[in-house]
């Protein structure tokens, strides 16, 4: 054991020293870091404003649209204030100082009312006073969230007064970004034009009618309301605008059916709060968030971790057994350790290498999580809790050990019977393969977790640590949990000992690698 | 004194060991015992079986039938500590430092890291190789490479040590810092047995030599008995007729022999030189008194004992050939 002990240290200490290790040690912590990051830069920055001209020579539909945006641009002000005071501001106590009357807590971005209080109130002064008191010390000031959408005037070239039609072909160079519009002294670039026809209340459509209402027949069909834009891919001013336009028109008509407007105020501000729920979570706790999606998540990038971890170590056991049998140092091994000991030495060097690799990973999650939970998104936040409250960490350890002794059992019997890299390539390029089935089926097993696939791979012993890690949060059965395991240790063990045999004669011939048959051959001697 | 040092532990020792590889039977029931403190030769032409035995002698490979005894012990794994070993094909992690490969290999035959360590170093630098201990081996020069692992395989002072063509890559100068290596060893009572191709080598260091063929042990004895295997040889070189000689009892045969010197192109350039080969234990005098008696004039007469080359190639000549168009 002692010389299997000096083979593994050897192994590890060279290992350590290359290149292709400290390249995998720091490049998942930095694509970590990166994912983390690059988000909240990106919310800062890339989201360009959309300016848009509004059209609307009664005016009819203007002010409701305004408002809508407005009302929209409020709830995203008072969303951003709540992230902000819970990041920044301690908890409000209950003994102490009795709760001011409208405070930041109460207020929900989803509840119409509640956004009326935080805009009646004076909206982000207002809070943001309220807040002084309970903020932490250098906490940096509060950045209010961008307008997502701006209106400008039409371009004094063109006459608003004009009909529609002409008016979109004046606008027409604007929006295909050929000319630039003057929004207060700022050349901009107009994402949208919305053109209202001045009769547009002759032109609804009615449940009754299937034809809009007679109204002066032209040809071509008259032109409804006109939301004409160059991006098609980004829809959220349109459905802002036609969300208020359609509130707007049903409105009016109660009200000219005689309807009350503060019973239609109130009747628009009903709503019932809804709820995701899973049957699975324990009794008053079943309501499904963030962390239950995280939850669900997870096990996948974990999947993904082992993968690359696994392959990564395989290549590395892959090179240097072929490096010791091709310069023949092997000889001068096997006249020292045996081969057993110089296999178990090679394995467990190469596995001390992957947990050091995976472990310096698991450090990385844990340090850049902590450090960003706090002041990141609520995601970062609640992925750090979902890493910290499940097994996902010891369960990715297991299998990364049970797998990669599985793998390694291959990896020694190809590399055994291989003289260089090139021979090695066409059994490699058959176990990539075999390899690729966890990361295509990655994404499908969280959607069904304890389905038939997801059971049938489970089943399989190359599939099981992949495809257990991917159930990892989902409770699968006792019997596929416990029976998976035992299975996947006994094939480990299996093959460990047939890669033995293989190991033992294949490492000292030379020539040809032998057919996949003389191989099974040894293995079953 | 020695035979009874042999008796008590032979370094190693082969009882009828025969090794199969499939039907071919690469080694064939061969049988020797070397005692400890000697230099011994283990020659054959390619694919004789030579590295077929050293690895049956290491426990690499198991016989088929017969023991092998290692310092007195039936396995040399037991053992393994005390035997030091260079394979035919040198090979060394290229990315490793002399030294430390060195003493890696010292810690697997036993020693602790600290004293191989230690021993790493003082050995590169007897060996002229201190300015290299701390590179990696790919960026040392073929010998030098080869010196660190020659340095590797009695970096623990083993008391057998076997070398599988110790020699090839290496230049004179460092060829003969092996050889000097490997009579140090000798001279510390360790028993060395090493297979070489280059006879002169073996002819200088070896007491004893074990030649292989097909696998069978064709000869085993002293550099002398092996030189006796070879019939007496006289060469003279004379202008006159030696027909005399050739009736001679004692002459079994008269060749043309090889010019003894080059100055051939004299005066007398109408000598030729003759290699007469003498029966049994004959006396060469025989010859000379014959001359003189004759009235041959002789330019030159010498009794050449035969080169270790010459013995190989008559005792394995043929087999050689057939192995090498097998």
């Amino acid at each position: 054991m002692k010389y299997a002990f000096l083979v593994a240290w050897r192994e590890y200490a060279e290992n350590a020293k290359t290149r292709g290790f400290w390249i995998g040690l720091f490049l998942f912590p930095l694509i970590l870091f990166l994912c983390v990051q690059v988000p909240v830069l990106l919310e800062r920055q890339a989201t360009p404003v959309r300016y848009f001209v509004l059209v609307d020579p009664s005016r009819g539909l203007a002010p409701a649209i305004e408002a809508a945006l407005e009302k929209s641009y409020q709830r995203q002000v008072l969303a951003a204030l709540k992230e902000y005071a819970r990041k920044n501001a301690a908890p409000m106590t209950n003994s102490a100082a009795p709760r001011p009357a409208p405070s930041l807590e109460d207020l929900n971005e989803a509840d119409a009312q509640s956004l009326e209080t935080f805009v009646a109130k004076g909206g982000t002064g207002f809070f943001l006073a309220q807040l002084a008191p309970r903020l932490r010390p250098g906490a940096a000031p509060f950045q209010e969230p961008r307008r997502p959408f701006q209106q400008v005037k039409l371009p004094s070239t063109i006459d608003p007064k004009a009909d529609l039609a002409s008016i979109a072909d004046d606008l027409k160079p604007y929006l295909r970004q050929d000319k630039r519009l003057d929004a207060e002294g700022v050349p901009v670039q107009l994402a949208a034009a919305i053109l209202i026809p001045p009769d547009f209340e002759n032109r609804l459509v009615h449940p009754q009618t299937s034809s809009p209402v007679p109204a002066p027949r032209q040809s071509p069909p008259a032109p409804q309301i006109q939301f004409w834009s160059a991006n098609t891919s980004d829809p959220r001013l349109r459905e802002e605008v036609e969300r208020a336009v359609n509130a707007e028109i049903r409105r009016c008509q109660y009200l000219a059916r005689g309807m009350d407007a503060a019973v239609i105020q109130q009747v628009e501000r009903t709503y019932i709060p809804f709820a995701t729920l899973n049957p699975k979570k324990e009794k008053g706790r079943e309501a499904v968030g963030t962390a239950d999606m995280v939850r669900q998540w997870a096990p996948s990038a974990f999947v993904y971790l082992l993968w690359v971890a696994i392959f990564s170590v395989m290549q590395m056991l892959l090179s240097n057994t072929i490096e010791e049998k091709s310069n023949r140092i092997i000889e001068v091994l096997l006249s020292s350790v045996t081969p057993g000991e110089l296999m178990m030495g090679k394995l467990f060097g190469i596995a001390a290498i992957g947990l050091t690799m995976i472990g310096a990973w698991m450090a990385a999650l844990f340090g850049i999580l902590s450090w960003k939970s706090a002041g990141a998104s609520e995601l970062v936040g609640q992925v750090f809790v979902v890493l910290r409250t499940s097994n996902l960490v010891p369960i990715f350890a297991v299998y990364f050990l049970l797998g990669y002794l599985m793998y390694a059992a291959f990896i020694l019997s190809i590399g055994s019977v291989c003289n260089t890299l090139k021979e090695a390539q066409s059994y490699m390029a058959a176990m990539t393969l075999l390899m690729m089935v966890p990361l295509m089926t990655m994404t499908f097993i969280p959607k069904d977790p304890n389905g038939p696939l997801a059971r049938v791979l489970s089943w399989i012993p190359l599939y099981t640590p992949f495809t257990m890690m991917n159930r990892a949060t989902a409770d699968p059965p006792l019997i596929d949990l416990v029976g998976t395991l035992v299975l996947l240790l006994a094939t480990t063990i299996g093959a460990l000992c047939m890669a033995g045999r293989i190991f033992r004669i294949g490492i000292l011939r030379t020539g040809q690698p032998p057919r996949l048959l003389e191989m099974l051959r040894w293995a079953f001697k | 004194m020695k035979s009874e040092n042999e008796m008590a532990v032979a370094a190693l020792e082969l009882r009828h060991v025969t090794k199969l590889f499939g039907q071919f039977k690469a080694v064939d029931d061969v049988s020797f015992s070397l005692g400890p403190g000697s230099i011994c030769g283990f020659l054959g032409p390619n694919g004789a079986g030579k590295t077929t035995t050293i690895r049956m002698v290491l426990e690499i490979l198991k016989p088929n039938s017969g023991t092998i005894t290692v310092l007195g012990r039936p396995s040399a794994l037991e053992v393994r500590h005390r035997i030091g070993y260079l394979p035919e094909e040198k090979g060394l992690y290229k990315k490793m430092k002399a030294w430390a490969i060195i003493a890696y290999f010292a810690t697997l035959k036993g020693m602790t890291r600290r004293a191989a360590r230690s021993r790493a170093f003082e050995l590169l630098e007897r060996y002229g190789l201190k300015d290299f201990a701390e590179k990696p081996t790919d960026a040392l020069s073929k010998g030098m490479g080869q010196k660190v692992q020659i340095l590797a395989s009695i970096a623990h002072d083993p008391e057998l040590v076997i070398l599988d063509e110790p020699f090839s890559g290496l230049d004179p100068v460092n060829q003969q810092v092996m050889e000097d290596l490997i009579r140090d060893l000798a001279r510390r009572r360790r028993t060395v047995l090493f297979s070489t191709h280059v006879m002169e080598q073996a002819e200088r260091l070896c007491e004893r030599i074990l030649l292989i063929a097909r696998g069978r042990l064709i000869f085993d004895g002293t550099m002398a008995q092996a030189k006796r295997t070879m019939p007496r040889r006289v060469r003279l070189e004379t202008g006159d007729d030696i027909a005399p000689l050739r009736g001679l009892a004692e002459v079994s045969a008269v060749r043309p022999g090889p010019r003894a010197s080059a100055q051939g192109d004299g005066p007398d350039h109408a000598s030729a030189p003759w290699e007469l080969e003498l029966r049994g234990d004959s006396d060469p005098q025989v010859i000379l008194q014959t001359c003189f008696a004759q009235g041959i004039r002789l330019k030159s007469f010498n009794q050449s004992e035969p080169t270790l080359h010459e013995v190989f190639m008559r005792l394995v000549g043929p087999e050689a050939k057939e192995v090498g168009f097998r």
